[in-house]
């Protein structure tokens, strides 16, 4: 059992007539990599604000190491933050802007630089320590923010939406830096990003939110096979999402019959759907195996070929099934040449029962 | 905006936001109240003395000559505008499309030195230039022309008002020019418009809210200026600043100072009304 | 098209003499501070530095100058003050009657100089301020501090929207944070207020006339001196004006522009 260093239990966050953040019950570990996401206006940002001070909590707690933080003044907490925009201070050089918030904290110049400079070093910023701010590049810039809020070593990091403003191949780069540096740290770190690819590259649990609400708690292998509603199946993306009507169930499995076909789908513990109920199931992109010939299986349905997406080893194809549902598919690059795609006209996707999760929320 | 946990009595917001209001409200309110209130005094033995009486009121607003420099400050204020406006245009026209950001960053930068500073010197130079044996008489008299007489007429004072107001109207029409959306200007090109008629039909409506505020405070500051009218107009007939100066200096008439201040002030506010009704008023499609 | 560069030429041409107008009598003035005759005209008489000699003898001068930069410094220091007060209350907080309170400081260059003279006049004299240094200092200060309050809260926008919070989430405090941040990012734009409010006041003559009484500043006694005859004195007096005040300007428009720090989060790289 982790040991629970941050607890929101029934955090309300109103701004006049709005709630942006409606009954919030979530408790993060002691190093735990934790990424928030979700799309704008879900009340992400807001929850991140709420742990650094910046906004109070309407009602409910937030509870740090046990203690209660609602009117605990942001400069009084310890809970540094690196900002979309950075926020670096433009009148002072990289080691200074690294030393500040030793230096609100009394320590002396000497200690402050000696510790602002083995922070820089640490993030390979050394030969950068007297420079101006502006004439840093933006992955630079970033790597001194964190410098900054590492460098009074505090229990744990808010990040928020840190890398949404660098370039593509630097965003990667930089992932790997923050998974080791909070391995290497082992302190907590709350990540907020509305992208997915970076919230299930690096954290360990994943906090989906929509619209003031948690939609799904969980780590990201579990949220992505078996999203808890649609929302999340939606927003977590590639993947097939099906509904229809039960027809019947026996022995684990539930049938469904939907206009593109009629599906057999594990029944999970939690979701026992009756004979006549809607029902709406997911499988996963990677999952749908494709073929040029009627396999034989029990869920299976005829398609014809709309698109192709390379990104790379992986491509997702893009398919029709008669009633017009699009599928998506992914396959490796290499198994295309398999595949005639010029001149096949029909496609077969087809999936084992096992591997189609039920949705249990709407 | 940031919303830290808040004391009930915010010390630090307060100590911002409070100075001003309180040395604004001495310094600035008290002033205009007090002059406001001073209207209603009488001038007893050459001593002013605090009552409720429309005496100066009457005095002033009955007297012909109150109204005859009336009319003139606010002719000769219209007119400096009306004259500032047409002769900047060209220049700021210039200035927003047919020069380089650089050089225009480079006009404004010397033209924001004579606004701030100078006024005065300026005025006297020309008074001096003008005047029956100054340079310009001079120089005319080389090619047989003149004298001219241009000091202590209407033609001075509206010298002075151009030199006073010039640069600013310069800049601000620059400003309205230059921030209005060029893609409709090419379109209008576009469409077969040619160059003078876009000017009047495209860029002009499109500056419009710019181009009546640099107007607005043309006028506000030809019509508050005494400096132009006294030294280069002959002060004789005077505007009504003169008539301020004349009755505050000479005549200890504060009370009567105070009855032409007011009603300067009103037909300002009434005038700076207008303008910004107009500036802001949403056009129909014409 | 000719037409097209015909006119562009001749709209260059425009714009010169629009220059020429408004910058011929400050030359002029500068010319003939330095030229021997009593009375300035052409031709042109010797080169001669008699009236900067007169001027600066005279012992009247010295004291107006002395009193104009007291009261420049004096009213430009507690301009800025309130400009920069006001400025970072309309940045940072909303609050009822905002309007109102941003009217209260931005609304005295509205009114014409001559009626401010008036009513500072008649109001100082009743609190029995009239013809004293402090008053022309304070009414100066009401009449700057717009300018200085429109370019602290220019600069404040430049400022990261989160540089103040990222300073308290440092560990500063409110006060802190103003102290370390949000007043060293507003330098540039403090000098700059400092220096044109110093200039305006430096050349501000019809407040100081009527509330000065016997305190004359520079541009008062320029007034004085012209209400006489033509006095050649007033060139050379005009010129030191002048230049103090265009180096003022000047000064004020380089920190003004310098510094201009980009808010975008990330580059390339």
């Amino acid at each position: 059992m982790i040991d629970q260093l941050l607890v929101f239990d029934k955090v309300v966050k109103r701004f006049g007539d709005f709630t942006a953040v409606k009954e919030m019950n979530l408790s993060i570990g002691k190093g735990e990599f934790v990424a928030i996401m979700g799309p704008s206006g879900c009340g992400k940002t807001t929850t991140l604000r709420m742990l650094a001070g910046l906004e109070q909590p309407t009602r409910g707690e937030i509870r740090l190491d046990g203690r209660v933080m609602n009117d605990v003044r942001p400069h009084e907490r310890d809970t540094p933050m690196v900002w979309q925009s950075l926020a670096l201070f433009p009148f002072l050089t990289a080691r200074k802007n690294v030393e500040f918030g030793l230096r609100m904290r009394g320590m002396d110049a000497t200690k402050r630089r000696d510790k602002a400079l083995l922070w820089l070093d640490r993030l390979g910023m050394s030969e950068f320590a007297e420079r101006d701010i502006s004439t840093l590049s933006g992955g630079q810039k970033q790597r001194v923010a964190l410098a900054r809020s590492l460098v009074t070593e505090p229990p744990i990091l808010l990040l928020d939406e840190p890398l949404s403003a660098l370039d593509a191949h630097l965003v990667i780069r930089m992932q790997s830096v923050l998974t080791n540096l909070q391995r290497e740290l082992g302190i907590t770190f709350v990540y907020v990003t509305h992208s997915q690819s970076e919230a299930f590259a690096m954290a360990d649990r994943v906090v989906i939110m929509s619209q003031g609400e948690v939609a799904q708690v969980g780590e990201p292998k579990d949220i992505y096979r078996a999203p808890a509603n649609r929302f999340v199946a939606e927003f977590v993306g590639r993947n097939n999402i099906i509904s229809g009507k039960v027809k019947s169930q026996s022995k684990g499995k539930v049938v469904i019959d939907a206009p593109s076909g009629t599906f057999s789908v594990a029944a999970t513990k939690s979701a026992v759907p009756k004979t006549g109920d809607d029902a709406t199931f997911v499988i996963s992109a990677d999952l749908v195996k494709l073929s040029v010939t009627k396999p034989k299986s029990e869920n299976m349905i005829p398609a014809t070929l709309i698109s192709e997406e390379f990104i790379g080893s992986v491509v997702t194809l893009f398919l029709e099934s008669a009633d017009g549902q699009e599928f998506k598919v992914q396959v490796q690059e290499r198994e295309l040449a398999t595949l005639d795609l010029k001149s096949t006209k029909t496609f077969y996707l087809s999936w084992p029962a096992s591997s189609a999760h039920l949705l249990t929320g709407a | 905006m940031n919303k830290p946990a808040r004391k009930r009595f915010d010390a630090y917001a307060m100590t911002w936001r409070l100075p001003i209001i309180v040395w604004q409200l001495l310094f600035f309110v008290g002033p205009l109240l007090f002059m406001l209130a001073m209207s209603f005094f009488v001038v007893k033995n050459y001593r002013m003395v605090e009552a409720f009486d429309t005496a100066s009121w009457v005095k002033m607003l009955g007297r012909g000559y109150f109204w005859d420099s009336y009319f003139l400050t606010l002719w000769l204020a219209t007119l400096a505008t009306a004259c500032a406006m047409v002769i900047a245009f060209p220049a700021a026209y210039a200035l927003a499309f047919k020069v380089s950001d650089n050089a225009r960053r480079w006009a404004i930068f010397l033209l924001i030195i004579p606004f701030f500073t100078s006024y005065l010197v300026r005025i006297f130079s020309w008074y001096v230039i003008l005047a029956e044996t100054g340079v310009v008489n001079s120089i005319l008299a080389y090619v047989g022309l003149g004298p001219y007489t241009m000091l202590n007429t209407k033609f001075g004072t509206i010298v002075g008002y151009l030199t006073l107001t010039l640069p600013l109207v310069v800049i601000l029409q620059t400003f309205a020019m230059a921030n209005i959306d060029t893609r409709l200007v090419e379109a209008a090109h576009n469409l077969g418009c040619k160059p003078f008629a876009t000017v009047y039909r495209v860029v002009i409506p499109l500056a419009k809210t710019g181009l009546i505020i640099a107007a607005l405070f043309c006028f506000i500051l030809s019509f508050g200026d005494f400096v132009s009218p006294y030294y280069l107009g002959g002060s004789k007939p005077p505007t009504l600043p003169i008539l301020i100066i004349d009755t505050t200096k000479s005549g200890q008439q504060w009370p009567r100072a105070a009855v032409v201040a007011i009603m300067m002030m009103v037909t300002l506010f009434a005038v700076a009304f207008a303008a910004i009704a107009a500036a802001y008023a949403k056009k129909g499609k014409s | 098209m000719m037409l097209e560069r015909g006119l562009t030429w001749f709209l260059r041409i425009y714009i010169g003499v629009i220059f020429l107008f408004i910058f011929t009598p400050i030359a002029f003035s500068i010319v003939f501070s330095f030229n021997s005759q009593r009375f300035p005209t052409v031709p042109l008489g010797e080169f001669s530095t008699q009236w900067y000699d007169t001027v600066l003898a005279d012992p009247d001068v010295w004291q107006a100058a002395l009193t104009s930069i007291i009261v420049s410094v004096c009213a430009s220091a507690i301009a800025t003050l309130l400009g920069f007060c006001t400025a970072y209350s309309d940045y940072r907080y909303s609050f009822r009657f905002k309007g109102a309170y941003l009217a209260l400081i931005l609304l005295p260059p509205t009114i014409p100089l001559i009626i401010m003279a008036l009513a500072m006049l008649a109001w100082f004299s009743k609190i029995g301020a009239s013809g004293q240094v402090w008053s022309i200092i304070v009414a100066h200060s009401v009449l700057t501090a717009p300018f200085a309050m429109a370019i602290i809260r220019l600069r404040l926008n430049q400022m990261d929207e989160n540089l103040e919070a990222a300073a308290w989430n440092l560990g500063a405090s409110e006060w802190s944070a103003m102290r370390h941040v949000v007043l060293p990012f507003c330098k540039p734009a403090i000098v700059s207020a400092a220096c044109l409010c110093a200039a305006v006041s430096f050349d501000e003559f019809a407040i100081a006339w009527f509330v000065s009484g016997l305190n004359k500043t520079v541009p008062v006694m320029i007034l004085e001196i012209v209400t006489g005859n033509i006095d050649p004195r007033v060139n050379a007096i005009g010129s030191f004006v002048f230049v103090t005040s265009m180096t003022l300007v000047v000064v004020a428009q380089i920190f003004f522009s310098t510094k201009q720090i980009r808010k975008s989060a990330g580059e390339t790289g």
